[in-house]
C-alpha cells in the first residue's frame, strides 16, 4: 500500500509539475526561431484561408500576399488620402493618348526567394512574363480565382484566352511581355483604376515553376519576391522571416507622405534612409475573440498591436472626439485613430414587389414612400453609439469619407431621424398596420447581429410597423447569408463594404444595374440615368467633372430611398511603444508591415 | 400529551390504517412532509405564475422595446439596468421565464410520453423484434454527442425555431425509455398481467391500460428531471446560437453579456444567472422530493 501511495503521489506531483510548467510558459514566437532576432508580433481577428494571390479575397489574405509577393504598384506608407507609388514597376507607366495602352517597365534584378522549385534551388529573376502569367491565372478556372472582376471586360483578350482553354503557352492579346522587363497592357476601354488593380494582392507576381511544382499545396507554400518569406502557417498564426534577397530601397519619408505634424510622435524618422524590412521575424497571430486579443496585447510580452474593442473604449479613452487615450494607456502605447476605407449600410432589395419595383406605378410610388419612411425611422446616432462606440462617422449616401470625391456638404436629411415624418408619410400613402408587408431580416447568429435586428425592429414599431411583421431569419454562417443575398432571397440586406481602391467608383458600382444579383448590386437598383452616368464616369480619369457625376449619382440613390446609409467605423490602433510603425488595415491592408521596426529595448516610459 | 383514541396517524406519523390507503396517498403525504421539496414546488409555482403572466400579456410586454440608453445602471425604472441597445434587462429576464417553461414543458411532456410508450413496448415485447429495434435506436442515439446532434438537426431544419425542441426530444426520451423498459419487464411477470392474458385482453390494451399506468411514478419523476435538463440545454444552445431564434431566453442574455462584462456591465449576466439558478434549484429540490416520495421501497 505504501509503495502504491508513493507511486500515486509521485505521479500526481509529476502531473502537477507538467501542468504548472504549461501554465507558466509565455507564448514565444516559433520557439528557437526568435532567439537573438528582432521580432514584431502583429495580431489580426481572422486567418487567411489561402496564401495564393488568386484567392486573396480579403484583408487577411492581402496582409500576407503583399508581404511575401511583389506587386507592380503599392500604396504609400504614410500618405492619406491614399496615393499609389511604383513598387515592382520601374516608375509610372507610359499611357497612350486614347488611355487604352499602358506600357510598364519592371525593375531589373528582382529575384524570387530560393526554393526547390527553381533550377538548383536558387530563386531566379522576376520578369514581365511572370506578371503576365500571374494575371492570366485569374482567368484559369482550375485555380479557383476570385480576382478576375478587376480585369474582366477591361483588359483585352483575357476573356478570349479563357474561352480558348486557359493555355498559358498561348498569348492573350491585351497582356503581353514585350521583353524581359517590359509589359504592355491593352485595354478594351479606358480603365482609370488599372494601376490600383495592380496594387491588389490579386496582382501579386508568382513564379510558374512553383505553381506547377506544388499544385494545390501552393496555397500554403508561397514562393515570392516580397520583403518576407514563409516560415510556418496554421490557423492560429503565421511566421514570416526577412527575405535576405529583397531589393535595397532606402525609405524616403517625404516621398512616402510623412507628415511631421500628425505623425511626428511615432519615431518614424528612425527608418529614414534605411532599406526595409527592418525586423527579422514577422509573426501574425490570428485571435478572433476581441477580449483574448486585448489580453494578449496588454500582457506585454505577446502581440504588440491591436485595435481597441468597442467594449473597452470607455476604459481606454479620455476623449472620443478628438480621440485621446487616458494617461495610463498613453504612457504605454502609441495610438492612431482612423476612419475605415469602407462603410456599413442597408439596402432594400427592389426585386421584391412589396418594397421595390411593381407593375402598378401607383403601388411603386407607395413602395417608395414605405422605403423612405423606414429610412426616416432609422436612428443612426443610436446605431453608432450602441455598436461602434459612438466614434463612427455617419454621412448621407455611399461616397465614403476616405475618398477624395466625398462631399461633406451633402444634406443630412436622409440620416436624420424623423419618426413623425415617417408616420405621416405612411399615412399619406395609405399604409397601416394591416397592409404593411412582412419585412424579413436576414442575419447570422451572432449576438451583435441579433441586437442590431432587435434595435431596428424597435425603431419600426415606433412608426407603427407591427413587431410581428419584422421577422428574423437566421443563417448559420456568413457564407450562407451571402448566398441568400446573391440569390436575391431577402428584401432587406444589412452589410458592410471595404474599398478595394480609394475611388468612389468602387462603391457606386454597388448600384449599377448590370451588377444586379448575383452581382454586387444586391439592391437590384435599375435606373437608366444612373447606369448611363456610371458608364460615362467609369472611363474618366479623376477630375472635377467626374467628381460632379459621382455626387449626382449619390444624390439619385438618396432621393430614390434605395438604401439606409451610411456609417464608416473609426478604428483605434494601439501598438507598443517599442514598435516603430503606423499600422493600417485599409485599402489592400498590410503594406505597412515591411516598414515596421522594433527598438532593442522599450523607450522611456514604456512597459 | 394524550393522543385521541382514533388518531389519523399512527405512532410513526404515517396515515392511519383505517383510511383507504394507496401508494399515491402515501407518496403525497411524504411529499408534503419534505420541506425542501415543498419550498421547491412553491418556487416553481411562482415562476410558473410569472410565465402565465407573460403568456397572457400581463407583464414583460416591453421586453423588445428600446426603453432607455446604452448600459444604464440599475434604477427604479430598470431594476437590472439596460443592455447595449437600451432594452430593459429585467423585462427580458422575466420574459425568458416563459421561454424556459415553454421549452421545458414541451420537451418534458413529449420526451416523457415518447420514452414511456417506447420503453413500455420494448419491455413488454422484450427479446422480440420491437424490443431489439427500440434498444438499437437508443444505442445509436446515445452514441452521438448531444450538442453535435443538435447542431446537425438545427442545420438540417434550416433555422426552424423548433429544431432545438426536436433535438432535445429525440435524445431525452432515452433515459425514460430505459427505466420504463426495466419496470415493464418486471411488471409483465406479475399476476394481473397473467390474468389479463388469460381472459384474452389484447396485448396493446394490456400495455397501455394495465402496465403503463403502473410506471407513472417513473414518468412523473423523469418528467421533472427532463424539464430541468431541457431548460439548461435551452440556455446552452441559445448561448451557442443554436437555440431560441426569435424571442428571448436566458441563454441569449448570457450570450449578450459576453460583450458587456469587459466593459464592466453585468446586468444580463446576473439577471439571467440568478433567475435560472432559482428555477433549476427549485426543480432539483422538487425532483428529489418526488423521487423520494414515489420510491416504492421507501413509501411502503
Amino acid at each position: 500500500m505504501q509503495f502504491a501511495a508513493r507511486v500515486s503521489l509521485g505521479f500526481t506531483a509529476f502531473l502537477a509539475a507538467v501542468l504548472l510548467a504549461g501554465c507558466g510558459e509565455s507564448r514565444t514566437p516559433a520557439g528557437d526561431a526568435s532567439a537573438g532576432r528582432k521580432v514584431y508580433r502583429h495580431s489580426m481577428d481572422e486567418a487567411p484561408s489561402s496564401l495564393d494571390p488568386v484567392q486573396a479575397a480579403n484583408v487577411y489574405a492581402n496582409h500576407v500576399a503583399i508581404n511575401v509577393y511583389d506587386t507592380l504598384y503599392s500604396y504609400k506608407y504614410l500618405a492619406r488620402p491614399y496615393e499609389l507609388k511604383p513598387n515592382l514597376a520601374d516608375g509610372w507607366p507610359e499611357i497612350s493618348e486614347d488611355l487604352l495602352t499602358y506600357t510598364i517597365r519592371i525593375k531589373p534584378g528582382v529575384h524570387f526567394i530560393d526554393d526547390p522549385a527553381f533550377e538548383g534551388g536558387v530563386g531566379r529573376e522576376l520578369t514581365a512574363e511572370d506578371v503576365v502569367y500571374s494575371i492570366k491565372r485569374h482567368f484559369d478556372p482550375a485555380t479557383l480565382p476570385q480576382g478576375a472582376w478587376l480585369w474582366q471586360g477591361r483588359v483585352a483578350g483575357l476573356q478570349e484566352w479563357k474561352a480558348a482553354g486557359s493555355d498559358y503557352d498561348q498569348p492573350a492579346s491585351g497582356l503581353v511581355a514585350l521583353d524581359r522587363y517590359t509589359l504592355r497592357i491593352q485595354l478594351a476601354k479606358p480603365y482609370p483604376q488599372l494601376l490600383d488593380s495592380l496594387a491588389q494582392g490579386y496582382a501579386a507576381v508568382v513564379p510558374r515553376e512553383a505553381v506547377e511544382r506544388y499544385g494545390a499545396q501552393f496555397a500554403m507554400r508561397p514562393v515570392g519576391s516580397g520583403p518576407f518569406r514563409l516560415v510556418s502557417f496554421d490557423t492560429s498564426r503565421i511566421l514570416l522571416e526577412r527575405n535576405p534577397k529583397f531589393r535595397q530601397e532606402p525609405v524616403d519619408l517625404e516621398a512616402e507622405g510623412y507628415d511631421p505634424a500628425t505623425q511626428g510622435g511615432y519615431g518614424l524618422e528612425r527608418i529614414a534612409g534605411r532599406s526595409p524590412p527592418f525586423v527579422d521575424l514577422l509573426e501574425m497571430d490570428f485571435i478572433n475573440e476581441p477580449s483574448a486579443r486585448w489580453n494578449s496585447f496588454t500582457k506585454g510580452d505577446e502581440v504588440q498591436y491591436t485595435t481597441v474593442p468597442n467594449e473597452q473604449l470607455d476604459r481606454v479613452l479620455a476623449s472620443r472626439s478628438p480621440v485621446r487615450l487616458k494617461p495610463e494607456y498613453e504612457e504605454r502605447y502609441h495610438s492612431f485613430a482612423a476612419i475605415e476605407a469602407g462603410f456599413i449600410f442597408q439596402v432594400f432589395n427592389l426585386n421584391f414587389p412589396e418594397f421595390g419595383y411593381h407593375p402598378d406605378p401607383g403601388q411603386e410610388r407607395r413602395n417608395k414612400a414605405l422605403r423612405c419612411a423606414i429610412i426616416k425611422a432609422f436612428d443612426w446616432e443610436a446605431r453608432n453609439e450602441s455598436f461602434y462606440g459612438g466614434i463612427g462617422e455617419v454621412y448621407p449616401g455611399i461616397i465614403v469619407p476616405v475618398v477624395p470625391e466625398f462631399d461633406p456638404d451633402t444634406p443630412r436629411d436622409s440620416i436624420t431621424r424623423d419618426v413623425e415624418g415617417a408616420r405621416r408619410l405612411l399615412a399619406e400613402h395609405g399604409w397601416n398596420a394591416q397592409n404593411l408587408p412582412v419585412l424579413t431580416y436576414g442575419t447570422t447568429g451572432s449576438v451583435v447581429m441579433r441586437l442590431m435586428f432587435e434595435q431596428f425592429r424597435a425603431w419600426l414599431k415606433e412608426i407603427g410597423y407591427p413587431t410581428s411583421k419584422v421577422v428574423l431569419r437566421q443563417y448559420a454562417t456568413f457564407g450562407d447569408i451571402s448566398r441568400a443575398w446573391k440569390q436575391s432571397e431577402l428584401p432587406w440586406i444589412a452589410k458592410g463594404w471595404g474599398l478595394d481602391y480609394p475611388d468612389a467608383e468602387n462603391t457606386l458600382q454597388l448600384f449599377y444595374g448590370p451588377n444586379g444579383s448575383p452581382g454586387s448590386n444586391d439592391a437590384n437598383y435599375r435606373n437608366p440615368e444612373y447606369d448611363r452616368l456610371y458608364e460615362q464616369a467609369s472611363v474618366m480619369l479623376a477630375s472635377p467633372e467626374r467628381t460632379g457625376i459621382y455626387r449626382r449619382m449619390n444624390r439619385m440613390l438618396i432621393d430614390d430611398c434605395v438604401a439606409v446609409t451610411g456609417l464608416s467605423r473609426k478604428r483605434i490602433h494601439l501598438w507598443h511603444r517599442d514598435v516603430i510603425a503606423l499600422p493600417d488595415r485599409e485599402i489592400v491592408g498590410g503594406f505597412f508591415l515591411k516598414y515596421v521596426d522594433v527598438l532593442d529595448k522599450p523607450a522611456a516610459g514604456g512597459r | 400529551m394524550n393522543a385521541p383514541a382514533a388518531s389519523a396517524v399512527d405512532a410513526n406519523g404515517a396515515p392511519a390504517a383505517s383510511r383507504r390507503e394507496t401508494l399515491w396517498h402515501k407518496a403525497l403525504w411524504k411529499l408534503r412532509r419534505d420541506r425542501a421539496g415543498m419550498a421547491g414546488l412553491a418556487v416553481v409555482m411562482l415562476y410558473f405564475l410569472a410565465a402565465i403572466g407573460v403568456w397572457l400579456g400581463w407583464w414583460a410586454t416591453g421586453w423588445a422595446e428600446v426603453a432607455g440608453g446604452k448600459w444604464e445602471a440599475p434604477s427604479a425604472a430598470h431594476w437590472f439596468g439596460t443592455n447595449l441597445i437600451g432594452q430593459d434587462i429585467f423585462a427580458r429576464s422575466v420574459y425568458s421565464i416563459s421561454t424556459a417553461f415553454e421549452v421545458g414543458l414541451v420537451v418534458a411532456v413529449l420526451a416523457t410520453l415518447l420514452g414511456g410508450v417506447l420503453g413500455a413496448l420494448a419491455g413488454f415485447f422484450a427479446g422480440r423484434f420491437t424490443d431489439e429495434l427500440v434498444v438499437w435506436l437508443m444505442g445509436v442515439l446515445d452514441s452521438i454527442p448531444f450538442y453535435l446532434l443538435v447542431a446537425a438537426i438545427a442545420f438540417a431544419m434550416a433555422g426552424n425555431p423548433y429544431a432545438m425542441h426536436v433535438a432535445m426530444i429525440s435524445t431525452f426520451w432515452i433515459t425514460t425509455a430505459r427505466l420504463v423498459r426495466g419496470e415493464v419487464i418486471k411488471l409483465r411477470q406479475l399476476e394481473f398481467v397473467e390474468a389479463a392474458h388469460a381472459i384474452g385482453v389484447p396485448e396493446y390494451t394490456i400495455v397501455f391500460r394495465h402496465i403503463l399506468p403502473n410506471t407513472l411514478h417513473i414518468l412523473l419523476v423523469q418528467s421533472t428531471i427532463t424539464f430541468v435538463a431541457a431548460i439548461k440545454s435551452e440556455v446552452i444552445l441559445s448561448f451557442l446560437g443554436l437555440g431560441v431564434k426569435d424571442g428571448m431566453s436566458w441563454g441569449l442574455m448570457i450570450a449578450e453579456s459576453t460583450i458587456e462584462v469587459l466593459a464592466g456591465f453585468f446586468g444580463n449576466f446576473l439577471a439571467a444567472s440568478l433567475l435560472m439558478f432559482g428555477l433549476v434549484m427549485a426543480f432539483n429540490f422538487l425532483s428529489d422530493a418526488l423521487q423520494d416520495a414515489l420510491d416504492p421501497r421507501q413509501v411502503s
